[in-house]
């Protein structure tokens, strides 16, 4: 475990009006939006190279968060939002790098055993208010964590590890023993996760209103209260512990809803930085003084499908699920609906460090065959097709434009789809409760790899809702074993195995990884698009003069 | 007078206690809530799980009995608290009103200040030019959608002027200057149908009542044609303008919540569509209970403007 300073130049794809045209060229023409091309040309996006250079310091930028974060306690943070809101304030005691490396971030560890982890924490690490981080605000933070206060919910719970507050806690002011009620791998994942393990100081729940105020260890710490639905100013956290950083003095985010006024704003040169949706991102490009930035994000989509016992459907056969699989063209959703910026994924996002399967083998199971998937349609007795229900989100607008897509590919299997798009409450309810055929949707950002296959685990409580008509020893194996091991030399091949089986078992159909788009001032260098889908890339920006 | 008084503040409770039991059902009535919203890719949420989690917010219990409990807050004048944040729905509440508020009073305004003396002069030149010009103005503000406007408006701020309204919100009684920069936008996009609608119905208005005899009366006694157009033609034509104002502002505060999300103001508008999304049932309770009661007291006072405005028009009944 290293306690270097995470690198500075993080790798960012920056696309240009030459990259667009080339894609364009790839995908046809209406691949992209007609008079998506705006501005002069030439304006080739430069990507920020600044290890050799004096990196300027100072400044306050302008970020826009496109949702109301609506509270910015650090436990029991439920949405995305929550998370943009503090990340720059809570940080744990790991931290990703921006290829998804665990680095050291306020404590470096020891694995005493299966069950037990030892935790020292790094000399020097303060909060903001500039009081030292110790053991006591380890076992306060952690059982908050377990508990979820209000004003956050208890839903995080789920996220929550195999830690057994009660029987951890302090061996001295600066070294914590971490009890595991059972061998846990996810531990570490999570303690990189900010969005769920941020540490605190002990009694910062007592001692102020955590929904609009707080005390960290990050790079800023807050200047005055959030506001909700107005914004969040910080300033620069004198304590950080990372050496010369931030470079900023400041960040005031906005809660801008609308692309349209985001993009007014960044053209108008207030307003430094925004995610904006792929297709206007791409009208930006080329436009003097902007950098449109890309990258792959861990919100791939999928095809959910329930198998309930008790209950018959066409796609409980094996065939039927791989014929629709099979039928799928997922270059042409690539192309038409993401413009070139996507690929292949497994039931691992593409892009989750080591643990996805390769795109040369995803290949294998996800290159289009039609004529294979209807004789399998055939063998499976289903040769004059079925009706199925669909349900997908209503916005943003690139799953409905899959979802028709995916319904004209599988009417060539003879597969009749009805689609059904819906608000993000009502898909919430019916994924949550089952009551669905098949849904198309999207994951997101995971602690541990485990996240991405933990619905297969017949302990987990979405399996009975889900599966229960459904066994296959080898998975449940597979999916145990996987949690259980701590030694990731040993772990890695059981998931590469497990991602195989799914792509065969097919439960889940994925279809694409898809990359998000942010578009920052010119000025603005060293900011990445992160694949976690918050802005961790933010800690490291500066502004060039 | 009093008795009429007592009515419409009886009817004006019953209307608010009818709104009141529909929004509560109608909202609990569309599927998922915000603890679907909480758990939404969990794989480990039990049902045991969901339901400490609704209790943690309290969101349990039938749903008469959750219903007189948020009405016996509202009689105390406690709204309740956001799901979400947990933080009274009075601090997000008051935070907002005065910017719809003053959005909905500087549109208003504006349109007032706009399409009477436009509507005038339509009138005054009957079929000539200006009357055309004045009628085309007012067609294309009742076919424009504002959300279309006002981002229209700020794109083209943005991209000729490099100019947009301050995105971070200016009190007026901090910055006057400054706020009504960045409500000045927002207010035209939003007045724009009922600037062409005050237009075209004074229009008609002054029209009719330039042919009345009392008009023809004050031009044989001697009284100019400006004293005749101000004194008796325009302030009685302005009778049925005040109502069509009195429903315009039940106009404009729908018309607020798209206004408000592109111009990025947090008054009522956006802050119900946030909730609306997130199924924060006390916060879109509370908004939709206060934009009703301003709806109805706003026609109530049309109502007894009318009357005074038209010593004819009789309050009794």
């Amino acid at each position: 475990m290293s306690d270097k300073p995470i690198e500075v130049s993080p790798a960012t794809r920056e696309i240009s009006r030459r990259d667009l045209l080339v894609k364009a060229g790839m995908v046809g023409a209406g691949g992209i939006a007609a008079g998506a091309l705006t501005g002069p040309a030439g304006a080739v996006a430069r990507v920020a190279r600044n290890s050799a250079k004096t990196i300027p310091t100072g400044g306050t930028i302008t970020w826009a968060l496109n949702q109301d974060p609506g509270e910015i306690a650090p436990f029991g943070g439920v949405l995305s939002a929550t998370q943009w809101g503090n990340e720059m304030m809570y940080d744990s005691l790991l931290q990703w790098d921006h290829k998804l490396n665990l680095r050291t971030a306020l404590a470096t560890y020891e694995v005493i055993s299966p069950t037990e982890i030892h935790w020292t924490i790094v000399p020097g690490r303060k909060f903001s208010n500039g009081q030292p981080v110790t053991a006591a605000d380890l076992q306060y933070s952690f059982q908050l964590q377990s508990t979820d206060p209000a004003p956050g919910s208890i839903s995080a719970l789920g996220q929550f590890p195999s830690i057994d507050v009660a029987n951890s806690g302090p061996i001295s002011t600066y070294k914590y023993r971490m009890a595991l009620s059972r061998p846990d791998a996810r531990v570490f994942g999570y303690l990189a996760w900010t969005r769920y393990s941020g540490i605190v100081p002990n009694g910062m729940y007592e001692s102020l209103n955590p929904s609009v105020s707080g005390i960290g260890t990050g790079p800023f710490m807050l200047s005055g209260d959030y506001q909700p639905g107005v914004g969040i100013n910080y300033v620069k956290n004198p304590y950080f512990w990372q050496p010369g950083l931030p470079y900023l003095d400041g960040i005031n985010y906005e809660i801008i809803t609308q692309d349209s006024t985001a993009i007014a704003a960044l053209i108008s040169g207030d307003l430094d930085g925004a995610t904006v949706s792929n297709a206007n991102a791409l009208t930006l490009v080329g436009h003097p003084g902007l950098t449109v930035l890309h990258n792959l994000t861990a919100a791939f989509r999928e095809l959910q499908m329930t198998i309930k016992a008790g209950d018959t459907k066409p796609w409980w056969d094996l065939r039927v699920r791989q014929a629709v699989s099979l039928a799928i063209n997922r270059t042409n959703i690539i192309d038409n609906v993401y413009a070139g910026y996507g690929q292949l994924t497994g039931h691992v996002a593409a892009g989750y460090g080591p643990w996805p399967l390769t795109t040369a083998e995803l290949a294998t199971y996800e290159t289009q065959d039609v004529a294979k998937a209807k004789s399998l349609m055939s063998a499976a007795g289903y040769g004059s097709g079925f009706s199925v229900t669909m349900t997908t989100f209503s916005t943003p607008s690139d799953f409905p434009a899959m979802a028709q897509l995916i319904a004209s590919d599988l009417s060539a299997i003879g597969i009749d789809v009805s689609i059904v798009p819906q608000p993000s409450a009502t898909f919430a309810a019916a994924n949550g409760n089952g009551s669905f055929d098949w849904d198309l949707t999207a994951r997101g950002m995971r602690g541990d790899v485990d996240g991405y296959v933990a619905e297969f685990n017949p302990a987990d409580a979405v399996y009975d809702i889900w599966f229960s008509g459904f066994k296959n020893t080898e998975m449940w194996r597979l999916v145990g074993d996987g949690r259980i091991q701590l030694n990731e030399t040993k772990r890695l091949p059981i998931y590469h195995d497990l991602d195989s089986l799914l792509m065969t078992q097919l439960l889940e159909v994925p279809i694409v990884s898809v990359e998000s788009f942010q578009v920052v001032s010119d000025k603005l260098k060293n900011m990445y698009v992160s694949f976690t889908g918050s802005n961790p890339g933010l800690r490291y920006v500066y502004l060039e003069s | 007078m009093q008795r009429y008084l007592l009515q419409r503040l009886a009817s004006l409770l019953l209307t608010l206690v009818g709104v009141s039991i529909a929004i509560f059902f109608m909202i609990r009535l569309l599927p998922g809530n915000i603890i679907d919203l909480e758990f939404f890719g969990d794989p480990n949420a039990t049902p045991a799980l969901k339901h400490r989690a609704a209790e943690q917010i309290g969101l349990v219990g039938s749903y008469p009995t959750q219903y007189f409990h948020w009405v016996g807050g509202l009689l105390r004048g406690d709204l309740g608290r956001s799901l979400l944040s947990q933080q009274p729905v009075s601090i997000a509440v008051g935070q907002a009103i005065p910017i719809t508020a003053e959005l909905i009073v500087l549109g208003v305004l504006f349109a007032l200040a706009v399409a009477i003396p436009l509507g005038m002069i339509s009138a005054v030149m009957r079929d000539r030019p200006a009357d055309y010009v004045a009628r085309f103005t007012g067609l294309i503000g009742i076919s424009i959608p504002n959300f279309w406007l006002a981002t229209l408006l700020l794109i083209l701020t943005s991209r000729v002027f490099h100019w947009v309204p301050s995105l971070t919100y200016v009190r007026l009684t901090h910055h006057p200057i400054a706020n009504i920069e960045q409500f000045f936008m927002p207010a035209i996009a939003m007045s724009v149908f009922t600037l062409a609608l005050v237009m075209r119905m004074l229009r008609t208005t002054m029209l009719e009542v330039m042919k009345l005899d009392y008009v023809r009366t004050a031009r044989a006694k001697g009284l100019s044609r400006r004293s005749v157009l101000v004194r008796h033609v325009l302030r009685n034509a302005l009778i049925p303008v005040a109502t069509v104002v009195g429903y315009e502002i039940g106009y404009l505060i729908s018309s607020a919540v798209v206004v408000e999300a592109i111009f990025d103001l947090p008054g009522l508008g956006s802050t119900l569509l946030n909730a609306l999304n997130l199924r924060d049932y006390p916060t879109i309770e509370a908004i939709v209970m206060i934009i009703t009661a301003v709806f109805l007291v706003v026609n109530t006072v049309v109502d007894i403007l009318y009357g005074i405005l038209d010593p004819r028009i009789s309050l009794t009944t």
